[in-house]
């Protein structure tokens, strides 16, 4: 029995290591493959593949920046947990999120549009179904 | 803002004629009046082989903390597939605390997160009774308030009752919130009628779209194990078998899980029924890593005529791809 338990142990000791390994290393590696992926042919449009998988990239780039961090954590949001909601996030999403901080006009303060990007209007209209913030509240 | 405005209007003069036409008529109550369009369809046509009444009493009750029914949400959802999670720690990853609430959106990511796929269910009573038929416990988003002055909220849904008109939720505090048919359509239509069904890999809502079953698997993709996104992938062949994205998924899966055969195969599979050059490129690519250098060189040069032909956006890779596997030496 103690054989057994020890397989046991070991193959979910592996498996969660394994299931928490792919969220940066899988996309890399069918890139670096010469791999069409799945999200390029589920997109169906225009050739976006190499500009949105910069998306990401970018998105990833705006959290370095100390001011921002910073800004994040005073109001409870740490760059490393926004670091792996970006990761979740499919290539059309970070793609629209990205062009929304693109579109700021020069001279606005983009500190505050790019925290205003991640937190307020990440919200409104990815999903397109409704003009209205879709947060929660609860009900008191 | 302006829209929101104009439906209470609408939504109070609509109140105010029903009440006038109640009250000409006598009529004891306003429940029978003004039920909105698809309760009245469920009424009238109850989908086939959904018994009349039930109720999933195995979905876990969670109950929220302040301000957090989308990870208590999440969490009940996941706990009856067998993911168990600490809400808490839950509520970390999808909680936006300077919002006080939690996105759709992160909804979706942080199930993928947890290793289950979140697909949305149409927006249809018909579908979501269908879907508690098939065991499958459904995520609700709903507007408790009005347009103008919302009071969002999610919540499980996980029993309904036909002759008594009524949903059972697992919602917020309470365990078994039931609703009438009317109170949840009007709530659930304020929250764009936005509902899905968290189900691990492998199960497919019985009623979901093949769009929002692809696009569900895609972003699962991103961040599961590939062995588990293989598996999801070969459930939406099963149902959709001429799907080229979850074909071509399971290629990209298998290749990431390091089954090389097993890739060839998918692709090739996708090549032949498709003829689509992203699958021969990727055929091409898989070939040429098992050392079958002849034959990559023949499925390159299929994705880039096939690319030149009528696929202009995979011109690129494809020729990027013969070009590797031409200039390769055995």
């Amino acid at each position: 029995m103690p054989f057994i338990r020890r397989l046991i142990a070991t193959t979910v000791a592996a498996s969660l290591t394994l299931s928490t390994l792919p969220l940066y290393a899988q996309p890399a590696a069918q890139g670096d493959s010469g791999l069409i992926r799945t999200e390029q042919v589920a997109a169906g449009a225009a050739p976006v593949a190499a500009a949105v998988q910069g998306d990401h990239a970018r998105l990833l780039a705006t959290l370095d920046r100390a001011d921002l961090a910073e800004r994040l954590r005073e109001r409870g949001v740490s760059a490393d947990e926004l670091r792996v909601r970006i990761a979740a996030l499919t290539d059309a999403e970070a793609a629209e999120l990205m062009a929304r901080i693109d579109k700021a006009p020069a001279g606005a303060d983009i500190l505050g549009l790019v925290f205003t990007v991640f937190i307020v209007l990440l919200v409104t209209d990815i999903l397109g179904f409704t003009k209205v913030f879709p947060f929660t509240r609860s009900v008191r | 803002m302006r829209g929101g405005r104009r439906r209470l209007l609408t939504a109070l003069g609509g109140t105010a004629t029903f009440g006038a036409i109640g009250a000409l008529g006598g009529l004891g109550g306003c429940a029978s009046l003004a039920d909105p369009p698809q309760t009245q369809a469920l009424d009238g046509a109850w989908p086939a082989g959904v018994p009349p009444q039930l109720e999933l009493r195995d979905v876990p009750f969670v109950p929220q903390t302040p301000l957090h029914c989308g990870p208590a949400t999440l969490a009940m959802a996941l706990g009856h597939i067998g993911i168990a999670v600490d809400v808490d720690q839950l509520g970390r990853l999808v909680f936006l605390p300077a919002r006080g609430g939690t996105l759709q959106l992160e909804l979706l990511a942080g199930a993928r997160r947890h290793g289950a796929l979140a697909t949305r269910v149409p927006g249809q009573l018909s579908a979501l009774v269908q879907e508690l038929a098939a065991g499958h416990a459904v995520v609700v988003f709903l507007n408790l308030g009005l347009a103008m002055s919302p009071v969002w909220h999610y919540a499980v849904l996980v029993g309904h009752d036909r002759e008594a008109r009524e949903f059972t939720l697992r919602s917020g505090p309470v365990e078994r919130d039931v609703f009438s048919w009317r109170t949840f359509e009007f709530t659930w239509a304020r929250g764009g009628h936005w509902a899905v069904a968290v189900l691990p890999p492998g199960r497919l809502p019985a009623t979901a779209a093949e769009t929002d079953a692809v696009d569900a698997a895609v972003g699962f993709e991103r961040v599961a194990a590939p062995a588990e996104a293989a598996r999801a992938y070969t459930a939406l062949l099963a149902r959709w078998p001429g799907n080229l994205s979850a074909a071509m998924g399971l290629g990209n899966s298998r290749h990431a899980a390091r089954d090389l055969p097993g890739a060839a195969a998918a692709f090739e599979t996708a090549a032949t029924r498709h003829d689509s050059a992203a699958a021969w490129n990727n055929l091409a690519r898989v070939r040429w890593a098992l050392g079958e250098l002849e034959a990559a060189r023949q499925d390159a040069r299929r994705a880039l005529s096939r690319a030149e032909a009528a696929e202009p956006r995979w011109l690129e890779p494809a020729r990027a791809t013969l070009a590797a596997v031409s200039a390769a030496r055995p």
